[in-house]
């Protein structure tokens, strides 16, 4: 599935930040619906099979509330993935919506760069879960063969690092620290911190020029993201 | 408080503690006056039948070898009171035979003296019994006998009460006469709460002046802890009012600002003039939400009805979460974001929301003041969450002001100067330490470290 073909369901009653939303991600590409009120909504979302790729629901809406619709919906054992958008910063908020089963949270105000990413690496993990097949910007990996493609080229990997760059695309956009690596890629082996420095550079050099950044963050971890 | 329970009055209270004291008091004095009463009536008539048995023992004589009296008639009415008492008298001698008399007396074994008295029941009568022992002194011999007088109690009892009444009376008036000042003495004291209430109660709810009353010293010094929280909610309100005041300036004048530059790009054709309008719109825009949203959380730090709960919270986990959050936005803006923890948890007593909201305003004031390089850090011993940057830091003469809601530490920077605020207003509700620092204090770009040092009180 890609961006284009997926279509997105918007649940914002602010009139002005609908329009723009609806505006900016069909601009982006996507099929874009967009409801007004909760009751609505609940409607739509409540029965399966309503076919939409990904919710994008504020949490003060006329009618039914935006936590009571995400609640309906979990209840009703849909993992069509949700990203709220509220005005109410707090993190308890936050929290709450996590709780109930929302995939990611943006608080507004946002910019529309942010919002847009948001919905790439959610629809990107939607991916994940059904596909054998990973993507990161231009970086593809078939998990049936076992195999990378690097900008429509083959790369091939030996197996340690690619099994860290497989583990890393599953987690893009997450910092990853090294006790993880440790503990999820190489739990077989006895290997030192150095080692998994030494692999990391050698996959730095291997996606270097392409649009795909290996990079550290201090303290948290390694971070595969695409820069486009 | 529940609204059926009614709190106990300090009238009352005093009422009750100086009432019933003096109520057994007098109780105690109406049984002594009692007492007294019967003792007296008793003495007096001991006398008489003292005087009776007197007259009776100086009328006995000897006839033919034995014992004999001759009744004195005045001896008897000597005992008859207007009380209509039955009187009786015994003659015996020494070896306790009866020799004359109008009833068998008993004998009194105890007590000395040749006069004694005795209290006894005898026929279902209660007597009052009176022996003298006394002898008739002959040439050759002495022959000892026994005088034996009794008289039923009527006059003894008609006397008691006469003397008990008119005590009970004199006590009685003392007794209404005590509680009468008592109740006056109370309410003269309680006078002044009195006119504390009024006083209070007069006030305009508006007003926070301080209370001009003269009071007794107790309660002096409960009108100055009333005009010292006064005096601290005056501070507190001109804060407030200074707050409102520059919050509202800060909030009109880039709204003014938005909506003057669209009328302004309405009126011109050339779309360049439209774009660098939007360009400029966008900004304010995002400025103006980041101020409303920094309000708001001012607002509901300073909050007091909010009650946040309090628990405990891992200082590295907040670290680590507040970069994670700020970390997509700070790479796009070429800022190298990092996280410096210790490998274990560091557990700190502490409400989640605010920290994580510390972190967020601190990361996000060292991005906007021209830092290239921030890091977050957790310490242990004492425990402490600290945010450094590499930018122009802030001169020491600032350091304070810079806390201060709306006060900026460059005029050419791009905050709203509420971001410092709301991290000391956290820091309070901690009892945290704020410290702010430069981390390299003699270079071209000192840069800033601001450290929340939590303390031995920091349980909010």
């Amino acid at each position: 599935m890609t961006p284009d073909t997926a279509s997105l369901l918007l649940v914002e009653d602010d009139a002005l930040l609908a329009d723009t939303l609806y505006d900016a991600l069909s601009l982006a590409g996507y099929r874009v619906d967009a409801l007004e009120d909760g009751d609505a909504a609940f409607t739509r979302l409540a029965t399966p099979g309503h076919g939409h790729a990904l919710v994008l629901l504020d949490l003060n809406l006329p009618g039914r509330g935006g936590l009571e619709i995400l609640d309906a919906m979990r209840r009703h054992d849909q993992d069509t993935p949700v990203l709220i958008l509220t005005a109410r910063g707090a993190i308890e908020d936050r929290v709450k919506g996590l709780d109930l089963g929302a995939d990611d949270y943006l608080a507004k105000p946002f910019a529309l760069d942010e919002l847009e990413a948001r919905v790439r690496a959610l629809l990107r993990r939607r991916q994940h879960d059904d596909g054998t097949q990973l993507h990161v910007g231009t970086l593809h990996f078939d998990t049936l063969t076992q195999r990378f493609t690097l900008d429509e080229a083959s790369l091939d990997l030996p197996p340690r690092e690619q099994r860290l760059l497989a583990y890393l695309m599953r987690h893009a956009g997450e910092p990853i620290d090294k006790a993880r690596l440790l503990e999820h890629v190489f739990s077989n082996e006895t290997l030192g911190d150095n080692a998994i420095e030494v692999y990391i550079h050698r996959l730095r050099r291997r996606l270097a020029g392409s649009s795909l950044t290996l990079r550290t963050v201090r303290g948290l971890g390694y971070l595969l993201e695409s820069e486009a | 408080m529940s609204p059926t329970f009614k709190p106990p009055s300090l009238y009352r209270r005093l009422l009750i503690w100086l009432l019933v004291p003096m109520l057994a008091l007098g109780t105690l004095m109406l049984i002594q006056a009692y007492l007294a009463s019967r003792d007296t009536a008793d003495r007096a008539f001991d006398r008489l039948l003292e005087s009776a048995s007197l007259s009776i023992a100086e009328q006995v004589k000897r006839q033919h070898g034995k014992l004999w009296m001759d009744l004195p008639p005045a001896a008897l009415k000597m005992l008859a009171s207007n009380a209509e008492e039955r009187v009786f008298y015994a003659l015996y001698d020494s070896y306790g035979n009866f020799i004359s008399g109008n009833a068998e007396l008993p004998r009194i074994d105890t007590g000395q003296g040749n006069m004694r008295f005795a209290n006894i029941e005898w026929h279902d009568m209660a007597l009052r019994l009176g022996v003298r022992r006394s002898r008739l002194e002959g040439w050759r011999n002495r022959q000892p006998f026994e005088v034996r007088v009794a008289h039923t109690r009527e006059g003894r009892e008609a006397l008691t009460q006469t003397l008990f009444q008119g005590s009970m009376l004199r006590l009685i008036a003392m007794a209404l006469l005590a509680i009468g000042v008592v109740l006056l003495g109370v309410r003269m004291a309680l006078m002044p709460l009195t006119r504390l209430r009024r006083a209070i109660r007069a006030r305009d709810p508006r007003t926070l002046a301080p209370l001009e009353l003269t009071l007794p010293r107790e309660l002096a010094e409960l009108r100055e802890t009333l005009n010292d929280l006064l005096a601290r909610m005056r501070r507190v309100r001109t804060n407030q009012e200074r707050f409102i005041g520059d919050a509202s300036h800060q909030l009109r004048t880039p709204l003014a600002g938005l909506s003057a530059r669209a009328e302004l790009a309405l009126r011109q054709d050339d779309p360049r003039a439209w774009h660098d309008a939007l360009d400029v719109m966008r900004g304010s825009a995002d400025k103006t939400a980041r101020l409303a949203s920094q309000l708001l959380s001012l607002t509901r730090l300073n909050n007091p009805e909010s009650s946040p709960e309090a628990g405990d919270v891992d200082l590295c986990d907040i670290a680590r979460q507040a970069v994670r959050d700020a970390l997509s936005s700070s790479h796009r803006a070429g800022i190298d974001l990092g996280v410096e923890t210790p490998s274990h948890a560091v557990i700190q007593h502490a409400v989640h929301w605010q920290l994580a909201e510390a972190l967020t305003n601190l990361i996000d004031n060292a991005r906007r003041y021209g830092a290239s390089r921030i890091t977050v850090r957790v310490g242990e011993a004492p425990r402490r969450l600290e945010v450094e940057d590499d930018g122009p830091g802030i001169p020491e003469a600032q350091r304070l002001l810079v806390l201060r809601p709306f006060h900026r530490g460059m005029e050419s920077g791009q905050g709203s100067g509420l971001g410092l605020a709301i991290v000391d207003g956290i820091a309070r509700a901690h009892a945290a330490r704020l410290t702010l620092g430069a981390v390299h204090p003699h270079a071209a770009s000192p840069g800033l470290c601001v450290r929340l040092q939590f303390t031995e009180e920091s349980i909010p």
